[in-house]
């Protein structure tokens, strides 16, 4: 599938954001990695369509009437196995807010390896255009608010400044024994998609805001494990 | 467009030789007529055309019907009349007007005239010309002998002002005047119906007159097109942004004064980062940071870092030792070397002889002050500051010192200053507690200074922000130069 058509087929089905799915394949197709993963449409399929994938799997619930999904039950992580994985679906499907909403299948997905946490986000200013924004993942986001914003596109260096004026900076450098983080990984992620031609620009006119949460940084390079796109 | 077209573009803004006045009445008290009166007195000879409908003279002048029937093109036309009535004036012009200036209000600032600024702005391309405004005070351009102040100095500078707010402009004049700016020009932008900020900075960026760019901007409303002009700008010159409506409550504010939307602060600060534009709080840093820029010259090759203190004031150089740490200046102990040169000068007791230098006015004295000279060549040779702030608390001198000590002072450091070129900036900054006759010693003593090409402050904070703004505009240019 095209870029564009990720987005128009989006809005073709009256909806506002991407889901999950497609915000990855259109971060995949800027070159961000992304988990590998597959979709079924319930527990049946399982043991088919999930060959390629490695353990441990996350399942999650794919549906555009479902905001947050850990909240209405959809999301099991650590799964070692396909009978796992089904029991995991079936379980999802007696949630009262699950069942009771429209359902487009449930994605299964490789785990990223643990590493640290970041967040990658882009807004659209009305007088400026596409922003983008880097923080350090959980509490450093939502509660210090402790993230840096440039406005597209941004240079390399641009990319490097905005993780060094992080207050969280010293601990992506290693602080307290901790190995450090591989900025190089980081930095490559925010040019895909914030710098010259990257997917913030490209789709300036459509997306209102973006955000990969979490991006996992380990040392097999930066996983975007979550990625919602808002349609503008 | 090249540098010498955007120059072309404007310079019949900047200076015109054709000035219609429209609104001056024939009892010579309606704004255009004090305007009238500011330009001449302020030198400009080229023609003036007052547009009136019915009279034959206004303040001498012979008058015109209407825009189109002057006997020349006019570059520049100043109209203060009915918001209502400006629209059909504009499009009828036929061409012959390059820049229209519209003072009036009651367009997009209210909500009743959105409509009316539309049709203003249509009715200026109808009749083709650029507009600026509508809701401002007017242009101040000393090259083209063109005021709406009543005070301004009359010769042309280096500081280029754009002001959404024209209140603020007169402030910015007047106590930028007192404090030894000057200008290259300062335009009221008002409502921003046609031009823009952005409009003026491309001018000023090309404006070999201008060295150093102020902008007061309350909303930008093509802020793309800001970010793209000071991206593509590479920090050329130095741009100086004091920006309203950065907190909800300023937005609000703002919202009222110009009728739109004021950008979020952290697409400010971003656009800061991003291309060197140096953002400030208050009208003092604004100021206080021109004269800077106005007076020394950017060292990027060795941004800003270590600070010398130089001065009577033992709390004072304490209280700014911290403060400069705070905004990441150092004023660092000297080494050994350089203290044991300074030792060797035999200073009185009480002298402290590291950084800061702390010299309480028995040491300053000596030799009528050129005992500054030996102190500073031995900080310079071996200290190697980037920066030298000289403090004289005046209450301290006056009665107890010969007149001519504050100047040899100054003399002192500017012969040093002049032996190790593109070393050190040197500011000054003279306290005083606000007694009248040491207020007057300090204006004069002030302006004698400003004169030399030094920057002068009341205060080593404001001293302090200046030198901060230097060192973030040097570190910028350096980190991009690589």
């Amino acid at each position: 599938m095209k870029m564009h058509d990720l987005i128009s087929m989006a809005r073709k089905q009256n909806r506002s954001a991407l889901d999950e799915q497609a915000g990855k394949a259109l971060l995949a197709r800027y070159g961000v990695a992304v988990p590998l993963s597959v979709i079924v449409a319930g527990a049946d399929e399982v043991a088919q369509k999930m060959k390629p994938l490695k353990f441990p799997v996350v399942v999650k619930v794919m549906s555009p009437d479902i905001l947050h999904k850990s909240d209405a039950g959809g999301v099991k992580v650590g799964l070692k196995s396909a009978a796992e994985v089904e029991g995991a679906i079936r379980t999802m499907m007696q949630q009262p807010a699950i069942a009771a909403v429209r359902i487009d299948g449930f994605l299964i997905e490789e785990m990223a390896p643990a590493g640290q946490e970041m967040v990658i986000g882009g807004l659209r200013d009305p007088q400026f255009g596409p922003l983008v924004m880097v923080g350090l993942g959980g509490i450093f986001v939502e509660v210090l608010a402790d993230v840096s914003f440039r406005i597209c596109p941004i240079t390399r260096l641009d990319a490097q400044e905005m993780l060094a004026e992080l207050k969280g900076a010293a601990i992506l450098k290693g602080a307290r024994g901790r190995k450090p983080v591989s900025q190089e990984a980081i930095i490559d992620v925010l040019l895909k998609v914030g710098g010259e031609n990257g997917l913030l620009t490209q789709h300036a006119a459509d997306i209102k805001e973006a955000d990969i949460n979490p991006l996992i940084v380990s040392d097999a390079g930066a996983v975007a494990v979550d990625a919602r796109f808002i349609l503008s | 467009m090249s540098d010498q077209e955007i120059i072309n573009k404007f310079m019949p803004l900047f200076a015109p030789t054709t000035v219609a006045v429209v609104g001056a009445s024939t009892k010579g008290t309606a704004l255009p007529n004090v305007f009238i009166r500011r330009i001449r007195e302020f030198g400009y000879s080229g023609e003036i055309y007052p547009i009136h409908p019915s009279a034959e003279e206004i303040d001498g002048l012979r008058a015109y019907r209407s825009l189109a029937e002057t006997p020349q093109p006019v570059d520049y036309a100043y109209i203060a009349i009915a918001a209502a009535q400006i629209p059909a004036l504009l499009a009828g012009a036929g061409g012959r007007v390059r820049y229209a200036q519209v003072i009036s209000s009651g367009f997009g600032e209210v909500d009743e005239g959105k409509g009316l600024q539309d049709e203003l702005a249509a009715a200026a391309r109808a009749g083709g010309m650029r507009l600026l405004g509508p809701n401002c005070l007017g242009i101040y351009t000393p090259r083209g002998r063109v005021t709406f102040t009543e005070i301004g100095p009359r010769e042309v500078g280096p500081v280029g002002i754009i002001s959404q707010s024209g209140g603020l402009g007169t402030d910015i004049i007047r106590r930028g005047m007192g404090r030894g700016l000057r200008f290259s020009g300062l335009v009221t932008v008002g409502n921003c119906a046609d031009i823009t900020p952005s409009d003026m900075l491309e001018f000023y960026l090309a404006d070999p007159q201008t060295r150093v760019i102020g902008m007061y901007i309350e909303t930008a409303k093509d802020g793309r097109r800001l970010f793209e002009i000071l991206r593509d700008a590479k920090s050329r010159k130095p741009v100086v942004i004091l920006k309203g409506g950065r907190t909800q409550q300023g937005l609000m504010a703002a919202a009222s004064h110009t009728g739109s939307l004021a950008g979020d602060d952290r697409v400010w600060i971003a656009l800061s980062r991003q291309t060197g534009c140096i953002l400030v709080d208050t009208l003092d840093q604004f100021i206080d940071t021109l004269l800077l820029f106005q007076a020394l010259t950017p060292q990027p090759q060795h941004p800003t870092q270590r600070v010398v203190l130089f001065g009577n004031g033992g709390g004072t150089s304490v209280l700014a030792t911290d403060f400069y740490a705070r905004l990441g200046l150092d004023v660092m102990p000297f080494a050994q070397p350089t203290i044991d040169a300074l030792a060797a000068l035999k200073l009185p007791p009480g002298t402290s002889i590291t950084n800061p230098v702390d010299c309480p006015v028995g040491t300053l004295q000596q030799e009528e002050g050129r005992v500054a000279e030996k102190i500073l060549d031995i900080i310079y040779a071996s200290g190697k500051p980037e920066a030298l702030v000289m403090h004289l608390n005046l209450s301290a001198f006056v009665g107890r010192t010969k007149p001519e000590v504050l100047d040899n002072l100054v003399q002192a450091a500017l012969r040093v200053q002049s032996h190790y070129p593109g070393q050190a900036h040197f500011i000054l900054v003279l306290r005083s507690d606000g007694e009248p006759s040491l207020e007057e010693r300090k204006r004069e003593f002030r302006a004698n200074a400003v004169a030399l090409g030094i920057p002068v402050y009341d205060e080593m904070a404001n001293a302090g922000y200046a030198l901060a703004a230097l060192q973030a505009y040097e570190r910028f240019v350096h980190s991009r130069s690589a």
